[in-house]
């Protein structure tokens, strides 16, 4: 099977799989769009009702911040259990195994972009200025994306081998979900240095963070961190497509045999 | 005899595979499934593999699809020659319909997009589905899953097939036709090997046969022989059983009567 075929495949499954699951809803496709947006509206009740958040502009900062966490942590949470999910087919075809986690981080992919074009539209209808900042919209987001399919590939090959780490991975999520100013405003944590420390270390609360600038401030990010970002979770996700092919029946042996 | 036929097109030599399971009931935990199989197959012959469940046909059809790795031995094959397995099910996704089932399935066997949607008419056709092609899988009888998978398993063209149980499948009419679709593949240059519960057709079908036991090859060689003392092993093993049986029976009747 040629690279192109192999690409073609994966997102041959990750449609089919948008629609079969689409299929299972009487809202169907709607339900791309509605998730995200209910998780808005829970964490605005509890911020702004009950817990009275200061930040300004709390609703888009908290969608823009949202959004961006639920593709991340949904995408490797799903693609983690992806190889043992589908080992009915694991078991019948000699594949790379990196072909089920990049279907599910794919299939992530389409339901992400709805969400994209639905929240730029709000924004502009709400008075923010589509402006030449917009356009490092691009490189972050394939930066968002390679670091997503780095930790699915990560995350599939762990819990392959050892089922225990997917309730590690949820754990590390829900971790990653308060560390990361899904919430609350990484650069206003009192201390500059303490932001400074937090956005050096989590490149999720950097790439949250540079979503907000951009979106809602006008201002790019810092490109040498980006880079810099980018650079790490691509060596990573190379590392990971070599390992998961030269461990290719190990891991069907392990998601067979368990 | 097979000496004639100059290299084989696919060999194992004292291939032997085992797995840690998680319960302790084997030997420490190790359950070794196949234990130092011997086999060769040559270009154009039919190779029928018999052995009661769990013995490592399937298994062993796997190490051939080089989907899983031996612990030790070898596996060789031409140049250029790579074995496939057709098996039932590939991973049916219940809510899609039976086209794009099939859609999948022949991507899954490595035809391209262009291929897939070309072959999707045959399948149609072959497996008399009718209107309930474009249904979900999950509205679909046994027989009528069966009938879909068998047909789009048929349509890949492998240099060497690896047959695990299709051909059991379907009501009385689509059997004989699938054992007849198979008959012309294997009349012309297809290498096969095939595995079979069915007597019958492994002596129809098959130039040799292979009789699997406890991960071991118990015998190899004309198919009338091979399946013949397999069936006497077998039967001979319900009389076994039944006499052991009775005569457990004879006991605890014997203790009733003290």
């Amino acid at each position: 099977m040629s690279f192109l075929q192999y690409l073609r495949l994966a997102d041959v499954m990750a449609r089919m799989s948008l629609r079969a699951d689409a299929s299972k809803f009487f809202l169907g496709y709607l339900w791309w769009v509605l998730e995200p947006f209910l998780y808005v509206g829970v964490f605005y009740v509890v911020f702004t009702m009950i817990l009275t958040s200061r930040q300004e502009d709390f609703l888009f900062f908290l969608m823009i911040g949202k959004f961006m966490y639920l593709w991340f942590s949904k995408s490797v949470t799903q693609a983690s259990s992806s190889i043992i999910n589908g080992r009915g087919l694991v078991g019948q075809i000699h594949t790379t195994k990196t072909l089920f986690p990049l279907a599910t981080v794919q299939e992530g992919m389409y339901k992400q972009a709805a969400v994209f074009v639905l929240l730029f539209i709000i924004l502009v209808f709400s008075g923010y200025p589509v402006t030449s900042a917009w356009l490092y919209l691009i490189p972050l987001v394939i930066v968002n994306y390679i670091a997503i399919l780095a930790c699915s590939y990560v995350g599939a090959t762990l819990v392959c081998i050892v089922r225990d780490f997917l309730p590690l991975i949820g754990m590390g999520m829900l971790f990653l979900m308060f560390t990361s100013g899904v919430f609350w405003n990484v650069r206003e944590l009192g201390s500059p240095e303490k932001s400074e420390l937090l956005l050096a270390i989590n490149p999720v609360a950097f790439i949250l963070d540079a979503y907000r600038q951009i979106l809602m401030y006008q201002t790019p990010p810092d490109l040498a961190h980006l880079l810099s970002i980018g650079v790490g979770f691509a060596a990573l996700l190379c590392g990971m497509v070599l390992l998961m092919r030269r461990t290719s029946q190990f891991l069907a042996l392990k998601a067979l045999a368990a | 005899m097979t000496q004639d036929r100059g290299a084989p097109l696919l060999e194992l030599e004292d291939v032997t595979l085992s797995f840690h399971t998680s319960r302790k009931t084997f030997d420490h935990g190790i359950h070794r499934v196949l234990d130092g199989v011997c086999m060769k197959v040559y270009e154009g012959e039919t190779v029928g593999v018999v052995g009661r469940n769990g013995v490592g046909k399937t298994t062993m059809l796997r190490v051939m699809a080089r989907i899983l790795a031996p612990n030790s031995g070898r596996v060789t094959s031409a140049p250029g020659h790579h074995a496939s397995l057709l098996s039932l099910g590939l991973g049916f996704k219940l809510d899609l319909s039976g086209r794009h089932n099939a859609l999948l399935a022949a991507m899954l066997q490595g035809a391209s997009r262009k291929e897939a949607e070309a072959a999707l008419h045959d399948i149609k056709e072959f497996s008399e589905l009718g209107d309930s092609f474009e249904e979900p899988v999950k509205t679909y009888s046994a027989g009528m899953r069966a009938r879909l998978s068998f047909t789009t398993a048929l349509l890949t063209d492998v240099d060497i097939l690896l047959i695990d149980e299709v051909l059991s499948v379907g009501d009385a009419h689509f059997r004989g036709k699938a054992l007849a679709a198979m008959q012309d593949r294997i009349a012309g240059e297809q290498t096969v090997v095939f595995v079979s519960h069915m007597a019958e057709q492994i002596k129809k079908l098959c130039t040799r046969v292979v009789w699997l036991k406890d991960g071991r090859v118990e015998m190899e060689g004309d198919p009338t022989e091979v399946v013949d003392a397999y069936q006497a092993f077998i039967n001979d093993g319900h009389r076994q059983g039944r006499e052991t049986q009775m005569a457990e029976q004879a006991r605890r009747d014997t203790e009733k009567a003290d």
